[in-house]
């Protein structure tokens, strides 16, 4: 299982994570008998307000949450229950770079390779071929407190891709980067991401960097209730503005709007 | 005209300001040591500077070396020790529960009572000594360290998290490095205390050392020696201060 055989598809089935707060001991439901299949190779935007349980969804995924009820597995293993099983085999990209201030832009792309034990010439010879990819062939010995946000980023995802992961998650990615820039990235990413064949799961609360990334667009209610799954490719371009208020209007009411049919 | 570019050289002079002051307390106190006879001060109170050099041209190197080593092995024993135990009860809470109270009773005992149990539990000099430096410095290191494991920010803990480290990687790839400005921290801290807590401990029986050497000189009633032992105490202080303080700037050079 991984980007050379195909990544595995993501199945997930009536998920449930419930939450028990410290302070009031009540229970809250973060995600509430979630029904998703995610095929191979997708690239899926998940899109919805704050609170509505994407980033719950999101530490699922990855495996750091179990599950209070259902199953969400990819292939036929748990990210959870087989938490090592996916080391090397889920990356991910945060909103913040979260680089590691002591280590040089090449040693933070080589944070995973070591941590899946390749030898060290290997590690070297792949993080250097992705800062490279990512334009930073020049800024391989800088630290991060040298580099501005956007190589920062550049180096977080250059870190991810670097272990070749089937699935490849990303959380808010984009949102903290001047307009230029996070366009600029996100393609770079979604290139990378179709050139290496992962699945890759978006989570934004930005409308349009959904359409322009997405094969698919699920729009999360409250307790990731699934309110739409829009297939993009279904939408010709020049309706991506009715797209865009469409989805706007299903985040607002909490409802699925008629547009999305 | 072309201006040749010279690396910054490191300054190793004392500022004015420092050597004015030390000047100034120089000057004082050979004038007491004149005036003493007419203040009703007894003369070997305050000897003069020539007597006080003197008596640090009769420094014994060894008493020094030995006073040396015993204050690095304590130091390095204390540092494996507080860190072990602080990664232990990073690791679990219910052995922080059970650790952490006995920790503030620790650090709580003065030191004088350590040398005392010290001295009727062990019979062994060196050991005793090691004791009150290990139990006095150790949880120095532990505190430091923990709070330090516990300041690693969320966001880097989540970071590595999700790229499914072993127990033994978390800790060598994130929060070992991430607690590397606290240690050194740390070892300024424990390395003056380390030479105060030390001179205390060998005037208790020890046979060398400066703390002996101390002794030495307060049954003999010499001011001038007790002063230069004095100075090589302090001496002793800045130059390990300085040894620690060359290696952080080397090992955080990231931060600049």
């Amino acid at each position: 299982m991984n980007a050379k055989s195909g990544p595995p598809p993501i199945e997930v089935r009536g998920l449930r994570k419930v939450f028990r707060q410290a302070t009031t001991g009540q229970s809250v439901v973060a995600i509430d008998r979630l029904d998703l299949t995610i095929a191979p190779r997708e690239v899926v935007a998940i899109v919805g307000q704050t609170g509505c349980g994407k980033s719950t969804f999101f530490d699922l995924m990855i495996g750091l949450e179990a599950p209070s009820e259902g199953t969400l597995r990819i292939g036929d293993k748990s990210p959870h229950a087989d938490f090592d099983f996916f080391r090397g085999r889920i990356a991910t990209v945060f909103q913040q770079d979260r680089l590691l201030p002591w280590r040089s832009a090449l040693d933070n792309a080589k944070l995973p390779l070591e941590l899946i034990g390749l030898p060290e010439e290997e590690q070297r010879q792949r993080a250097l071929t992705w800062l490279t990819k990512l334009g930073l062939a020049n800024f391989i010995n800088a630290y991060p407190h040298e580099l501005s946000g956007g190589m920062r980023q550049r180096v977080a995802i250059a870190r991810a891709f670097a272990v070749q992961p089937d699935i490849m998650l990303a959380d808010e990615a984009f949102g903290h980067l001047d307009e230029v820039t996070a366009a600029e990235l996100r393609d770079t990413f979604l290139k990378l991401a179709r050139e290496s064949g992962s699945t890759a799961i978006l989570i934004t609360h930005q409308l349009e960097e959904a359409i322009a990334v997405g094969d698919r667009i699920v729009v999360f209610g409250k307790s990731a209730k699934l309110l739409a799954d829009i297939h993009v490719a279904q939408w010709p371009k020049e309706r991506y503005g009715v797209l865009r208020e469409a989805i706007q209007a299903t985040l607002q009411g909490n409802a699925p709007d008629p547009r999305l049919g | 005209m072309s201006q040749e570019y010279r690396e910054p050289v490191p300054s190793f002079a004392f500022p004015r300001q420092t050597l004015v002051s030390l000047l100034v307390f120089a000057v004082v106190w050979e004038t007491l040591s004149h005036l003493s006879p007419y203040l009703g001060i007894p003369p070997f109170a305050i000897p003069s500077l020539v007597t006080i050099a003197k008596s640090i041209a009769t420094i014994t190197p060894i008493d020094v070396a030995v006073t040396l080593a015993r204050v690095i092995g304590a130091l390095a024993a204390s540092f494996v020790l507080g860190v072990s135990l602080a990664m232990a009860m990073y690791r679990s809470e219910a052995f922080d529960q059970y650790l952490h109270p006995m920790i503030r009773i620790l650090m709580a005992v003065p030191v004088v009572s350590w040398i005392l149990f010290a001295v009727l539990w062990f019979p062994g000099v060196e050991f005793r000594i090691g004791f009150v430096l290990v139990v006095v410095c150790g949880p120095v290191f532990l505190v430091d360290s923990l709070d330090a494991m516990r300041g690693v920010p969320r966001e880097l803990r989540h970071m590595m998290q999700s790229f499914r480290p072993t127990t033994l990687q978390y800790f060598l790839k994130l929060i070992l490095p991430a607690i590397v400005p606290s240690i050194f921290t740390s070892w300024k801290v424990n390395i003056s205390l380390a030479i105060r807590v030390v001179t205390i401990a060998e005037l208790v029986g020890a046979v060398t050392g400066i703390g002996h050497q101390l002794s030495v000189a307060q049954e003999l009633f010499s001011v001038a020696d007790v002063f230069a032992w004095t100075v090589v105490l302090v001496a002793l202080l800045f130059l390990l201060e300085a040894l620690v303080a060359r290696v952080e700037a080397r090992l955080l050079r990231w931060r600049t």
